[in-house]
């Protein structure tokens, strides 16, 4: 299209001849709407609170792509929808909207650089904004007491579509107990890129039955719970971690309840909150067959202080980071009326030597294992309970971490092999 | 006894000007030739050392007549051990056997005390020999009527307690031959590193990078040898003209493997390389070095396929030789090379 004008130029440039005080831009303006006769574009004329579009833009922020190849993708959608004010970002794979009330004084749509509206919200006084669109140039004028700025826009028309869920088919989520279970499995995922599949987190929706896993290949991370609801069919989608991450902070207990839709074909994901949404593509492929590697029996049972142990870890994990990140466990049974203990330690060539000892109730023989201690402490950082169980067989099989007299959690790490 | 006066007393004598560098290379020698017996050397002067043994299969006794071997061949230095179950105890069977043997020969002595006989090896000694009895505290140990390690091992607690306190009750444990002191590791490894220079300066890369091959090889021999994964791997690259430059590189995750140490010296050389100078000595090191630890896949348990195919090849190289199993483009060729290991 704009090549057509630019094709077209020489001559028309010969007809405005004469208006030579027209600098090129205007001209060009002129030809365009010489060209292709405007439909009148709608424009925008909005009142909002500064508090409430501050926090919309930081939401919906996380979803810009600021190098993208696509220069649309580095702005925000601003939009009046039903009597609410859309705020939208998109990078093609991960989507956020959400809505924010003002007073709507004439409906449309523009696109602004994120980054310069959000930076100038977040200077503003506690005052009402006003945005209100110039359609002739796409110029988002806001004004908040004393303060006017311009910001240059691009049209609303070229920015992505974004889809409209039909939610009647969706699933009913619980907001605190899903952020709970994409907060205890999000972790374990694998930041290689060359293992997309590894990338997210795996939900499979049985029945009343919903279970997210996560595993990085060292380590997997495995969370059931219970529907209020049944799902029409059962299904299983891969996540990926950072959309779940992005919904986790979004999600505000407040909004009670999470609906998703998994529209059939577009490969997408939806979850749907009171004011706001966020849509992603899923990761294409097979999830490892994490089942067949989490051990069923155990030697040696441990149960330990979910407080001291991850101290413990912190601790140990001061030393540990300068050399190859692993730490001993030291298990130790109950002897002669003393009680069991766990004595964790850390060495780096670098750095020094750190030993810590923890009381324990140990069940079975004693047993001298190592772990990356990232990994525990990254565990224990979303173990619940006061107490956890940490079950092993030799130091070179997986470890089992739960929460004691909770089978809803379950976390499998790999040892550490010393060479 | 002062210079001067040794000269007045013997008028003959010769007189050598002290050379401490020499010493402290021939030092520097015999403590190469322990390490290389295990890591676990305690070194505690110049000339005297403790040797971990424990975990080497062979006969204590037999360890240390070949390690005196070995020392008296390739330093021409006579050397005395003493081989006990604790530190103390093989330090006293040392200075015993040196002081047994009589003659204006050096002693090059071996002193073996088996476990269990500590306390009837000691008990005849004079106390001045346990560590830690100065020529003070044998004094007043001879006016309580302590003269042998036996008599002091055998004194009443009581006795010793009130004129040694607390000191009293080691210094009978000493006596007894009963010491946990554990080896100190005096010199932790903090690179290992191989160097050549040519005979003959090398302006074609690929030659060199052929030698960086062959001491990526060692490097990684060496590290897995010692038990270590290394951290930073660097190159040292000498021109032809003498200058001399090293560059070194921060590896994601250390490594002992030779093909990771190959790869990552060969990017710096071609990083380094300057086309139309000649090369006179290349070297490849490795430092930050860390005990190797590999984190097990969960789905892919076992170690991978390299680090079983190097330590085939480690095992056959200690029982067999290093020139045992080599790439086929070196057979023959390493005559050619004179190297140098640095530590």
């Amino acid at each position: 299209m704009r090549l057509s004008i630019v094709n077209s130029l020489d001559s028309k440039i010969l007809i405005f001849q004469g208006v030579i005080y027209f600098n090129f831009e205007s001209i060009l303006s002129i030809i365009i709407r010489q060209q292709f006769p405007p439909e009148r574009s709608p424009t925008v004329k909005v009142t909002v609170s500064q508090q409430q579009l501050a926090h919309g833009l930081s939401l919906v922020s996380r979803a810009v792509a600021p190098r993208s190849t696509l220069p649309v993708l580095a702005n925000i959608l601003v939009a009046t929808d039903e009597g609410r004010v859309r705020l939208s970002a998109t990078n093609l794979e991960l989507g956020i909207s959400c809505w924010i009330g003002g007073q709507i004084a004439e409906e449309g749509a523009i696109t602004v650089p994120a980054r310069t509206l959000s930076d100038l919200v977040n200077t503003l006084p506690n005052d009402p904004v006003l945005l209100e669109l110039n359609p002739k140039n796409q110029v988002l004028n806001v004004r908040c007491g004393t303060s006017i700025t311009d910001i240059k826009g691009i049209d609303a028309q070229e920015y992505p579509p974004i889809p409209v869920p039909d939610l009647a088919d969706g699933l009913e989520l619980n907001v605190s107990d899903f952020k709970e279970m994409i907060q205890q499995v999000v972790f374990a995922v694998s930041t290689d890129e060359a293992r997309p599949v590894l990338q997210g987190v795996q939900m499979s929706v049985n029945g009343t039955f919903i279970t997210m896993a996560a595993t990085d290949g060292y380590r997997v991370s495995v969370r059931k719970a219970e529907l209020e609801h049944p799902a029409a069919s059962p299904f299983s989608i891969i996540i990926p971690a950072r959309a779940l991450s992005e919904l986790a902070r979004i999600a505000s207990d407040g909004d009670q309840k999470i609906v998703m839709v998994t529209p059939p074909g577009r490969g997408q994901v939806l979850f749907h909150l009171r004011d706001a949404e966020l849509v992603s593509s899923l990761i294409e492929g097979n999830f490892p067959p994490y089942d067949k590697i989490i051990p069923t029996s155990f030697k040696t049972k441990t149960i330990l202080s979910t407080a001291e142990f991850l101290k413990s870890c912190r601790q140990a994990e001061i030393i540990a980071r300068d050399g190859n990140n692993i730490v001993r466990l030291d298990i130790q049974p109950a002897v002669e009326g003393a009680p069991g203990v766990v004595e964790i330690s850390a060495q780096s060539e670098e750095t020094g030597f750190s030993e810590i000892k923890l009381a324990a109730n140990v069940e079975g023989p004693g047993l001298l294992i190592a772990f990356n201690v990232r990994f525990l402490r990254e565990v224990l950082d979303v173990m619940k309970s006061p107490n956890i169980v940490l079950q092993t067989n030799a130091n070179n099989t997986p470890g089992l971490l739960q929460q004691t007299g909770d089978d809803s959690f379950i976390h499998v790490i790999m040892p550490m092999h010393l060479g | 006894m002062p210079m001067a006066q040794a000269q007045k007393l013997a008028p003959a004598l010769l007189v050598l000007p002290p050379d401490f560098e020499a010493y402290s290379q021939a030092s520097d020698q015999v403590m190469a030739i322990l390490e290389d017996l295990s890591p676990l050397v305690e070194q505690v002067s110049v000339d005297e050392a403790f040797i971990d043994v424990s975990d080497l299969p062979d006969d204590p006794g037999v360890i240390a007549a070949r390690l005196q071997a070995r020392i008296n061949q390739e330093t021409r230095l006579p050397c005395s051990l003493g081989v006990a179950a604790n530190k103390l105890v093989a330090k006293v069977a040392n200075d015993y056997g040196k002081g047994s043997r009589k003659g204006l020969d050096y002693p090059n002595a071996i002193t073996v005390v088996p476990p269990g006989e500590e306390a009837a090896f000691l008990a005849p000694l004079p106390v001045q020999m346990l560590w830690g009895v100065g020529k003070k505290t044998a004094a007043r140990l001879k006016t309580l009527g302590i003269e042998t390690i036996g008599q002091l091992a055998d004194a009443p607690a009581g006795l010793l307690g009130a004129h040694y306190g607390k000191w009293a009750a080691d210094m009978q444990r000493h006596a007894r031959g009963i010491s946990d002191s554990p080896i100190v590791l005096s010199h932790t490894l903090k690179s290992i590193s191989n160097e050549t220079t040519y005979d003959k300066d090398i302006g074609d890369i690929d030659e060199v990078l052929h030698t960086v091959r062959w001491l990526s090889d060692k490097v990684g021999y060496r590290l897995r040898k010692h038990h270590f994964c290394a951290g930073t791997i660097r190159i040292k690259l000498r021109w032809s003209d003498f200058t001399t430059i090293t560059r070194q590189v921060a590896l994601a995750e250390p490594t002992n493997h030779n093909s990771v140490i190959y790869d990552t010296a060969a990017g710096l050389l071609r990083a380094a390389w300057q086309r139309g100078r000649k090369v006179r000595l290349i070297g490849v090191g490795s430092s930050n070095l860390q005990e190797p630890a590999v984190q097990m896949s969960l789905f892919d348990p076992g170690q991978d396929k390299e680090t079983k195919l190097l330590n085939a090849l480690d095992e056959l190289r200690e029982k067999y030789g290093k020139k045992v199993i080599q790439r086929g483009r070196e057979v023959g060729r390493q005559s050619a090379f004179e190297e140098e290991e640095e530590e």
